[in-house]
């Protein structure tokens, strides 16, 4: 076999035009068609998913300009055309064996790969046989998407050129290859034409194989050829596509005459070792670049586009002349991993198997912001490949993805990190296989008109298989929930797990099952007016607590958050922002858990605290109908901050999957009516206990002077709520003990607790007041006093009498 | 009389004795009839193929001249899916005008246009300006409702309507200078005694609302 010093390329590139639709015609919605480049995109994410040991990975597909599609695939060593030595029969048999079983496994894949052409078939030193680009015809939607023949003439089975066949035109094509390397390349200096007209002539052949021998002088040669070897020849270039032999009988057959084990290639060590797609993804962010470097070799030519210009326009949008390149090329170009391979020079073997229970080492990226660090070669070198650990060990690794997912999650593996911290185990490839997907229904018209306007700037889930796929989750979604309807923005909300899951739709699903409990349960109910009004009631005590002069201002013009952010928490914000912006914050959502919402709206809000601070309803309403940008990777900072600062009581929603609390120390349940009336949260005995014990905590008891004295909260402030005067809003007015107090409390992010008797009104009151008063961290004892003297009695002492 | 597209320009610069009224206005209609879009071409002059769907409501603002007063719509752009009517009130509540679309390329939109319109005449303030906007028009060639339907049904009902399109921009300002023109600008000057409902509600939940805007300043 031939030996050649083994080449440095891992991967190619080769480029092609989509179809260009003639003018600018509109489907039937009167939405502009969706380009043929998007389909081809999104018809190729299945493809990128494909891996067997005889077909070249594919890496990536590109759109670039001008409809130019650019596939990125693994390489081997060369490809068949390239080698011009001889092979021996049984070197045949082994490359017909894996080729084999390459073609097998794609038509098991209902994948044709039509293009079979010596070009595309790639053999290295060690033996191994690959396919490269075998799904050109299925990308291309059977050639549908682009205006170029596909497959070389010599090729292709009298049935093709027929424009007819099916996969079996894929064992004619093999048979030829098989036949070339037996005897000699076929059909050679013959123009496209001339060839095509010689295969149809075998038609009438008995023999097609011998009668191509005797056409180039070699039935000799063919008749030395071993007979088994001839015989599955002749099973491949049978003229009616029915008698030809398949596949899996093919390798068998091939397997009885060559049972040595198939080729085994050591596997590699250090960085080549690693996952192709990972090195790929290092190699751009090192600054690799697959359009540069197909435009030094010459693939993509750049030329004035005043050639281009047409020199007619027909009103149906046919344009007649000007020079267009050409549309496929079938050179490619091959790309080395250098570049990655001195970026990553120093480091040392050992860290290329990380050790899950090690303390990792620290870098110095993580305090660079998140966007910074997803587009740094060695720090996302070091995350992917301990993930990769991780994940490996799930579900047994969950605790350590989690940890791991608190500091950041690489992006090339979000999905399947996601899956993991929502808990998603299981066949769930087999739970989603039995759900109804296609029966209408009545809410089939709301779904299809709701998802061509879904992050449709997103090619992904632009195309009609995206749309396809978004319709087929919403509706086994709603037909595994039945208690829940279809909302608008339930759209949204499956969008982000469709895009990082696009060629795995069970675990999409599988994924929005197990977040709608989670974050949003009861939102969707067919009447969640209650649901929504608790949340949002809860965003605004959180606004309060966290920042109360911009609550007390936007209290004051009236803006309540049912006018803006309804869309904000039923899609968690994914009707809201762009999915490269959703995707961080909901990174930190799926670690922090399901009280982080409230304060990502608290977030929002403080961005723009300076701006509503000054603005009236009107222009407070018009920034929320044209949100200004957000500094996401701030919002997320801040409201973990003020998520993990928060007592959790003070978060406590009624509609929630979690179990319901029972303990008096833990309650802190009031009823709605009660809840939409008070501006400030409550806060539990439990909570509040921990708090008193940890010193974090500023308690101002508004029972009479009489009372207090009798017995009080020890290091508690007295203000009788009877003296206070609601309209003086000042701290001053408080007294300077409660004024020093309250400072103190600011100074060092203490919360303030107000505690009154359980059932009156005063509690509430002042807290309102204390919030007018810009103090922030406020909520109310809940129970009050009593509850925590007849709980937590050891709480309380005399307070030193005054003199 | 004409729009001007740009806010700075529209308010004329030192003429104080041009009067500025502002208008509580709500879109209605099924959802991708086009209401957003309309509202879009209308403020900013734009048009997206893919406009995002609305969740809940948008508010937006536009100006328009009239020959001796300034127009100021105060916009509200509801959600179309029927699961959100019960926000509706909340909206039209308190509105001086409400724009009811349906899209001509289907006949269930105009069945639910007309619902609206029950509904407007029924909860909404009795003085309330009501038009039709048959939305979609660049689409004739798929049309389900006939003009004459529609029109012959909006003249039954009192109501100002016009075919339009967003995309093309066929008859958006027209049907907003419309409604500016049919709306009772000089009863408007009581507006900032009462601040009820029928007048110069500036504000959503006008119920409590303690200094509610007169309509003309």
């Amino acid at each position: 076999m031939y030996i050649e010093n083994e080449e440095d390329y891992k991967f190619a590139a080769c480029t092609y035009f989509a179809r260009n639709h003639p003018g600018e015609t509109c489907g039937s919605n009167g939405l502009p068609l969706t380009p043929s480049s998007v389909t081809i995109l999104s018809r190729a994410q299945r493809l990128l998913n494909i891996e067997h040991p005889n077909l070249c990975t594919y890496l990536d597909v590109i759109r670039g300009k001008h409809e130019r599609i650019i596939v990125v695939a693994e390489v081997i060593g060369k490809s068949l055309k390239e080698i011009t030595s001889k092979f021996t029969y049984q070197e045949i048999t082994n490359i017909g064996r894996q080729l084999a079983n390459g073609l097998n496994f794609l038509h098991d894949q209902n994948i044709t790969h039509r293009t079979l052409a010596d070009d595309n078939i790639l053999l290295d030193n060690n033996g191994r046989v690959k396919l490269f680009n075998f799904g050109m015809y299925y990308m291309t939607g059977s050639g549908e998407e682009v205006s170029f023949p596909l497959g070389l003439p010599k090729y292709l089975s009298p049935e093709t050129i027929l424009k007819g066949g099916g996969p079996a035109a894929d064992v004619w094509s093999f048979g030829i290859i098989l036949l070339e390397l037996c005897i000699g390349k076929l059909w050679h200096n013959l123009k496209p034409g001339p060839i095509l007209r010689r295969i149809l002539t075998l038609v009438h052949a008995n023999n097609p194989a011998e009668r191509i021998a005797r056409e180039h002088d070699c039935l000799d040669t063919y008749k030395e050829v071993p007979e088994n070897l001839r015989n599955i020849i002749e099973m491949c270039l049978k003229i009616y596509p029915s008698e030809r032999a398949t596949f899996a009988t093919l390798v068998d057959k091939l397997s009885q005459i060559d049972d040595k084990e198939l080729v085994t290639v050591k596997a590699e060590r250090g960085l080549m070792g690693c996952k192709l797609q990972y090195l790929y993804h290092w190699w751009q962010l090192a600054g690799g670049d697959i359009q540069a470097e197909l435009k030094k070799n010459c693939l993509i030519k750049n030329t004035p586009p005043i050639l281009s210009m047409p020199i007619a326009i027909l009103l149906d949008g046919c344009t007649i002349g000007g020079k267009t390149g050409a549309l496929y090329d079938r050179r490619i170009a091959k790309y080395s991993l250098d570049l990655l391979k001195i970026r990553l020079n120093h480091i040392p073997p050992h860290d290329y198997y990380p050790l899950m229970h090690e303390r990792k080492k620290e870098y110095d990226a993580v305090l660079l912001p998140k966007i910074i660090r997803e587009r740094d070669t060695e720090y996302q070198f070091y995350r992917l490949l301990l993930f990769q650990r991780l994940l490996h060990g799930y579900p047994f690794t969950a605790p350590y993805i989690r940890a791991e997912a608190e500091i950041d999650i690489p992006p090339l593996v979000r999905g399947d990190v996601w899956a993991a911290l929502l808990g998603v185990v299981g066949d769930i490839q087999d739970q989603y296989e039995r759900i109804d997907k296609e029966t209408p229904t009545p809410t089939d018209r709301q779904i299809d008109v709701d998802i061509p306007r879904c992050h449709q700037y997103c090619w992904l889930l632009s195309g009609a298989d995206g749309h396809r796929a978004l319709k087929r989750l919403l509706k086994a979604w709603l037909l595994t929930n039945p208690q829940y309807v279809y909302w608008q923005g339930l759209d949204s909300l499956t969008a982000p797990f469709l895009y990082l899951n696009f060629c795995n739709e069970a675990r999409a699903f599988a994924c929005l099952s197990a977040f709608v409990p989670k974050f949003l349960h009861k939102f969707f109910l067919k009447d969640n007016s209650f649901v929504i009004k608790e949340y949002l009631a809860k965003f605004w005590q959180m606004t309060a607590f966290h920042e109360p002069e911009l609550a007390t201002h936007l209290h004051e013009i009236n803006f309540v958050p049912e006018l803006f952010a309804i869309p904000w928490f039923l899609t968690m914000f994914s009707h809201v922002f762009p999915l490269h912006k959703i995707v961080h914050l909901w990174d930190a959502l799926l670690v922090e858990g399901p009280a982080l919402p409230l304060f990502m709206g608290v977030g929002i809000l403080r961005q723009l605290r300076d701006t509503l601070l000054e603005s009236g309803f009107n222009e407070c309403i018009l920034l929320f109908s044209d949100l200004p940008e957000i500094d996401i990777g701030e919002c997320v900072k801040e409201s973990i901050a003020m998520c993990r600062s928060s007592p959790r009581s003070i978060s406590y929603r009624r509609f929630t999957n979690e179990a319901e609390l029972k303990d008096p120390m833990d309650v802190v349940e009031i009823p709605m009516e009660t809840l939409f009336t008070e501006i400030c949260p409550r806060i539990n005995l439990s909570d509040f206990f921990s708090l008193i014990c940890q010193n974090k905590c500023c308690v101002i008891d508004i029972r009479s002077n009489l009372l207090y004295e009798k017995s009080c909260i020890e290091g508690s402030i007295n203000v009788p709520f009877s003296g206070v005067q609601l309209g003086h809003v000042s701290q001053r007015a408080l007294g300077l003990p409660a004024q020093q107090a309250l400072q103190n409390a600011a100074r060092q992010a203490h919360t303030v607790v107000v505690a009154g008797h359980a059932n009156d009104d005063s509690a509430r009151l002042f807290s309102e007041y204390l919030v007018k008063c810009a103090v922030a961290r406020v909520c109310i004892l809940h129970g009050g006093i009593p509850a925590l003297q007849a709980n937590v009695p050891s709480l309380f002492v005399t307070p030193p009498k005054k003199n | 009389m004409a729009t001007n597209r740009s806010g700075a320009a529209q308010r004329p610069n030192g003429a104080p004795q041009t009067k500025v009224c502002q208008f509580k206005l709500v879109l209605l209609g099924e959802s991708a009839v086009g209401k957003s879009s309309l509202v879009l071409r209308f403020v900013k002059g734009q048009f997206h193929e893919y406009q995002e769907s609305t969740i809940g409501a948008a508010f937006l603002t536009q100006t328009v001249c009239l020959d001796d007063i300034t127009v100021k719509f105060e916009i509200w752009d509801t959600a179309g899916q029927e699961r959100y009517h019960s926000l509706a009130p909340m909206y039209y509540r308190g509105a001086q005008a409400a724009i009811v679309v349906y899209d001509i390329t289907n006949q269930d939109t105009f069945g639910r246009a007309k619902n609206w319109v029950k509904e407007l005449q029924r909860q909404a303030s009795p003085s309330i300006v009501i038009a039709l906007a048959g939305n979609k028009s660049d689409l004739a060639a798929k049309r389900m409702v006939e003009f004459e339907e529609a029109q012959a049904y909006a003249d039954e009902n009192g109501l100002l309507f016009m075919e339009t399109s967003a995309k093309t921009a066929m008859n958006v300002n027209d049907i907003f200078l419309a409604i500016a023109n049919k709306l009772p600008k000089s009863e408007s000057g009581g507006g900032g005694g009462g601040g009820g409902a029928g007048a110069g509600a500036r504000r959503l939940n006008d119920g409590d609302a303690p200094r509610a805007s007169s309509c003309c300043k």
